[in-house]
């Protein structure tokens, strides 16, 4: 059809010169008759009223659903908002503060979740949870990403997908089929969580907490390691794709961070003396 | 401690930043600077070694957790998963690309219209093949049904053979009836149930707009066979479709730059109506002509 299209439009550029003359002929006997075109075209329209009937009913399903579609992408951008908050806060984290600055972050997710996702479910309403998925994915990846940071801080393990599927539950009307969020926005959200596992990791280094950043290096490759298998077997897998790619930057930053602190620490230990409490965490064996 | 610390991280953060193999300049540059430190024993530089082998070995012993276990099990699953729709995709694929060898039939014996033989001997030929697209159709619509509520999930996989079909049913009701067909009477004649699996209405109207894209040629050839009153029924039919596409609000996506599309198809058969019609072919062909519009 397309080629059609152009073979028709090709046609129309070689007679360039006539099918303009033509088009200024049409245009003054338009403009000379203005009414006659014009009366054909509303007589003609009444007779095919049906035609019309039907297009206002296909009228009325557009606008309903690009309605619907505009207000999930305004939930999924509040989500997206205020779960970057969630990460920011636990960025925050110091030696000294965790519990506190965690503590909030916990908060903020599930205002997160009580507000705007719940706002999302109300919306989908059961339905269309493929359809519209282009529209929430963002913020239901950022939603996954500050969820697993905030359980990794917490408890040190990956929070599983039927972990937060069973969270999602109760926003859901028991009478509608539930939201919950599909392998494939889980797995992105879980990409784009080690980017930021990989700043909290830097952070603790330059707070001297090695044992803690050792501890986000052995689970961000092991989320690495099971991803390669998983990764190519995604509906859209050229996206992941890229995400792998920055994926192995992040691991690779902790992994050296780590390897340069392990060798300049132990040559610093003996000189700068036992008293810097960060030293024993590097795990030296007692020397005096 | 603290500030050899950070010299030591700003160095590999920044040197490690790009590098996928942090290339040899970066590590002898390192190697460099740790010499250059005041190092004042042997003893020391083997306890290093010792001590590095030492982390590296905690570092990489971490995996038999049990956490790892649960990572790995849950990952399983997910692989699991994926290549259950993986292989139910690979299934739509075989058969929308066998929906598309019967398009392909059918589009051909249609084409048969431009060298002006007679309607129904044309339609005819192409309508062997409706029974051929129902019957994959419900196949489709089986193979969709096996994993309920994800229609939209693979819809990509058959849309565009969706609106062909779409167009070449238009086309020939339209030959057939002289009216549009709409969007139950496809669903309809593919056997298609819209609680189950139905038609998506966005492909119907992106199929009707490529059927508009056949009228002009159509319009041409009936024109040189001398069918003189062709042009006038086109005309209307496609003025009609234009001005109900007018009614939609539609987003900037496909659909709309179709849309814009019919715009010429319009322009080329109102020209070909404008040339036969100052000749006064049109109403040597048909004598009552407008008078029959004007009536109406």
């Amino acid at each position: 059809m397309l080629q059609n299209w152009a073979s028709v439009h090709k046609h129309l550029y070689l007679m360039a010169p006539k099918s303009h003359r033509i088009r200024q002929l049409a245009e003054s006997t338009m403009q000379g008759t203005g009414k006659k075109p014009r009366s054909i075209t509303t007589e003609a329209v009444t007779p095919s009223s049906s035609m019309k009937d039907s297009f206002s009913k296909y009228a009325e399903y557009l606008n309903q659903f690009n309605d619907k579609r505009e207000r999930v992408v305004k939930a999924s951008r509040d989500i997206t908002i205020n779960s970057k908050k969630v990460i920011f806060q636990v960025h925050r984290i110091s030696k000294n503060n965790k519990d506190e600055v965690l503590e909030k972050a916990e908060k903020d997710l599930s205002t997160v979740k009580d507000q705007h996702i719940a706002r999302l479910v109300n919306e989908l309403q059961g339905t269309d949870f493929w359809k519209l998925r282009r529209a929430y994915s963002p913020g239901i990846q950022e939603y996954v990403e500050a969820a697993t940071l905030c359980k990794f801080c917490t408890a040190g393990t990956l929070l599983n997908l039927d972990e937060i599927n069973a969270m999602l539950l109760p926003l859901s009307d028991p009478s509608s089929e539930p939201l919950q969020i599909n392998i494939l926005d889980y797995i992105l959200g879980l990409a784009d969580l080690t980017g930021e596992l990989m700043r909290l990791a830097i952070g603790r280094i330059s707070d001297g907490e090695l044992e803690y950043a050792e501890k986000i290096c052995r689970f961000v490759r092991e989320i690495y390691r099971e991803l390669t298998l998983v990764a190519p077997k995604m509906d859209d897998s050229s996206d992941m794709k890229t995400k792998m790619d920055v994926m192995l930057q992040s691991v690779m930053k902790i992994e050296n961070a780590c390897f340069s602190v392990h060798v300049r620490g132990s040559e610093y230990i003996p000189l700068i003396g036992s008293d810097d409490a960060s030293y024993t965490l590097l795990g030296v064996p007692d020397f005096e | 401690m603290k500030s050899a610390f950070r010299t030591a991280l700003i160095l590999t953060t920044t040197l490690s930043h790009r590098s996928l193999n942090p290339n040899p300049i970066t590590l002898l540059s390192l190697s460099t600077a740790v010499v250059s430190l005041p190092l004042n024993s042997t003893t020391t530089a083997t306890r290093r070694t010792t001590h590095c082998n030492h982390l590296f070995a905690s570092m990489a012993g971490g995996d038999s957790s049990p956490t790892s276990a649960a990572v790995e099990k849950q990952f399983d699953e997910f692989r699991h998963r994926l290549e259950e729709s993986g292989s139910l995709r690979d299934r739509i694929r075989a058969v929308a690309t066998e929906i598309e060898s019967t398009t392909r039939i059918m589009h051909s014996s249609l084409l048969l219209i431009h060298q002006s033989r007679p309607i129904p001997e044309v339609l005819e030929k192409a309508k062997t093949q409706i029974d051929v697209l129902k019957q994959l159709f419900s196949q489709l619509g089986e193979i969709v049904r096996e994993s309920p509520g994800q229609y939209y999930r693979y819809h990509g996989d058959w849309r565009t053979e969706a609106q062909q079909v779409v167009s070449l049913f238009g086309f020939m009701h339209w030959l057939e009836t002289g009216d549009l067909i709409i969007h139950t009477e496809v669903e309809e004649k593919l056997g298609l149930n819209a609680s189950e699996f139905g038609l998506d209405v966005e492909d119907y109207l992106i199929g009707i707009c490529f059927m508009s894209n056949e009228l002009p040629r159509y319009v041409v050839n009936q024109v040189t066979a001398g069918d003189y009153d062709c042009p006038r029924k086109v005309l209307k039919f496609l003025t009609d479709l234009h001005a109900s596409f007018r009614l939609l609000n539609l987003r900037n996506d496909f659909l709309r730059k179709k849309f814009d599309g019919m715009k010429y198809d319009l322009r080329r058969v109102e020209e070909v109506y404008y040339d036969v019609k100052i000749r006064g072919l049109a109403s040597n062909g048909d004598p009552k002509g407008d008078q029959t519009i004007q009536e109406t």
